[in-house]
């Protein structure tokens, strides 16, 4: 199970956003027939997402397992904090700067 | 529906101005009604509940009288109503001033705000509990529930709680806490504090939990290096709170709870998007929070690290 919510799962949301609260509000016909178009296109994406594989998240189960059971031999904070990084590149690449100097 | 709600409102207020729904709220609506030549502000139900452990509009308004009767900074209740049209609402004092944190964080702050907010603190954590007897002791369980609930795995989060197992602190007598006090629920003017907002958190625990919440870093806004809510060192706001209180917390003891309060935010940032996933609540920015939670589990592990885990 890849983590959630899934790439297609924003993708949807961010849809219905779009065609739910911005679509209605646009009066000037250019913007509106531009909005549509990329839509349509978000749509693509994210029936494209849907063809991808899983993420396999068998590892980090483990691992949380273990954790919760007590079994926390040295060097698990390092696995864990890589584990953290590697999604902080995909959810939010700028946030670790503001560790810089700490 | 602004009609419907007008007119229930006006058989409890009198003749109102036309009510104006804010913006934000994502569990409860507020509207901004003038009656009588005071400014009011009217907190509703939304749609979706935003946590099962949030206490009911019916208790929350009974906490913030209690509050206000004890004087701290906090909007005068006005009314509670139990049906305004098909939803449960109260009517409180309408605040001047600023709550967005980021803007209060990045113009001048003022002077006295920490202290301010040592003072607040001190005088909710000395509330009788048995005024009110509806308010529930909190745990660490409880978190472990709501993430087994979420069900995906997080090991920072679990190496957090394994850690707050393991060095839990002698335990205080527990006090009301107000469950959420930090920038961003208060309510800020030139010459500091005005009020305190956003009571349905309000429980019974230990007192640190209260004071350290602030300094858990996502309510910063962007001020790490200022641990106090992005305003200020926590120091001096921790020795007034202690000499207001008696209660002595020492420093060790707000490391503990930060910890404590970034654990928390990170499940409630898990529990937060999966109110848009179950679809009760769809919205973009409550999806988002699944995967912005990840600032926060870095966070823990920088807090695990400064700990001496490895």
């Amino acid at each position: 199970m890849s983590e959630r919510p899934t790439a297609e799962e924003l993708a949807e949301a961010i849809e219905e956003f779009l065609s739910g609260e911005i679509l209605p509000t646009l009066a000037d016909h250019r913007l509106r027939f531009r909005l549509l178009v990329a839509l349509n296109a978000l749509g693509i994406v994210r029936r494209e997402l849907t063809q991808l594989p899983a993420r396999d998240d068998a590892e980090q189960r483990g691992l949380a397992g273990r954790i919760r059971a007590g079994d926390v031999p040295e060097g698990t904070l390092g696995r864990v904090r890589a584990d953290v990084e590697r999604r902080l590149r995909i959810a939010s690449p700028d946030y670790l700067d503001g560790y810089a100097g700490e | 529906m602004i009609a419907d709600v007008r007119e229930a409102l006006e058989t409890v207020l009198g003749p109102i101005s036309e009510p104006v729904l804010l913006p934000g709220g994502a569990s409860k609506e507020a509207w901004a009604v003038d009656a009588g030549g005071e400014r009011l502000l009217v907190r509703r139900a939304g749609g979706g509940v935003i946590h099962r452990h949030t206490l009911s509009l019916r208790d929350e308004f009974e906490v913030l009288r209690a509050a206000h009767e004890a004087g701290v900074r906090a909007p005068r209740p006005v009314a509670y109503i139990d049906d305004l049209d098909g939803r449960e609402a109260f009517v409180m004092e309408r605040l001047e001033g600023e709550t967005i944190g980021r803007r209060i964080v990045r113009h001048a702050v003022p002077e006295q705000l920490p202290l301010q907010m040592a003072e607040e603190l001190a005088k909710i954590h000395g509330l009788p509990p048995q005024r009110l007897p509806f308010l529930e002791e909190a745990s660490v369980d409880r978190l472990v529930e709501e993430l087994d609930e979420v069900g995906e795995p997080r090991p920072a989060i679990e190496l957090g709680l394994w850690w707050l197992r393991e060095n839990r602190p002698p335990p205080r007598e527990p006090v009301v806490v107000h469950g959420d006090f930090r920038i961003g629920n208060l309510v800020v003017g030139e010459s500091g504090l005005v009020g305190v907002l956003d009571w349905e958190f309000a429980h019974l625990d230990d007192p640190a939990r209260d004071l350290a919440f602030s300094l858990v870093r996502a309510w910063r806004f962007g001020v790490p290096e200022k641990r106090l809510g992005g305003i200020a060192a926590v120091e001096p706001y921790l020795e007034h709170y202690n000499e207001l209180t008696g209660f002595a917390v020492r420093p060790e003891e707000l490391d503990y709870w930060e910890l404590a309060g970034n654990v928390a935010w990170a499940v409630g940032c898990l529990t937060q998007a999966q109110r848009h996933l179950s679809g009760r609540d769809r919205s973009v920015e409550l999806a988002i929070l699944g995967r912005l939670g990840a600032e926060v589990e870095y966070e823990i592990c920088h807090l695990l690290e400064r700990q001496g885990v490895t």
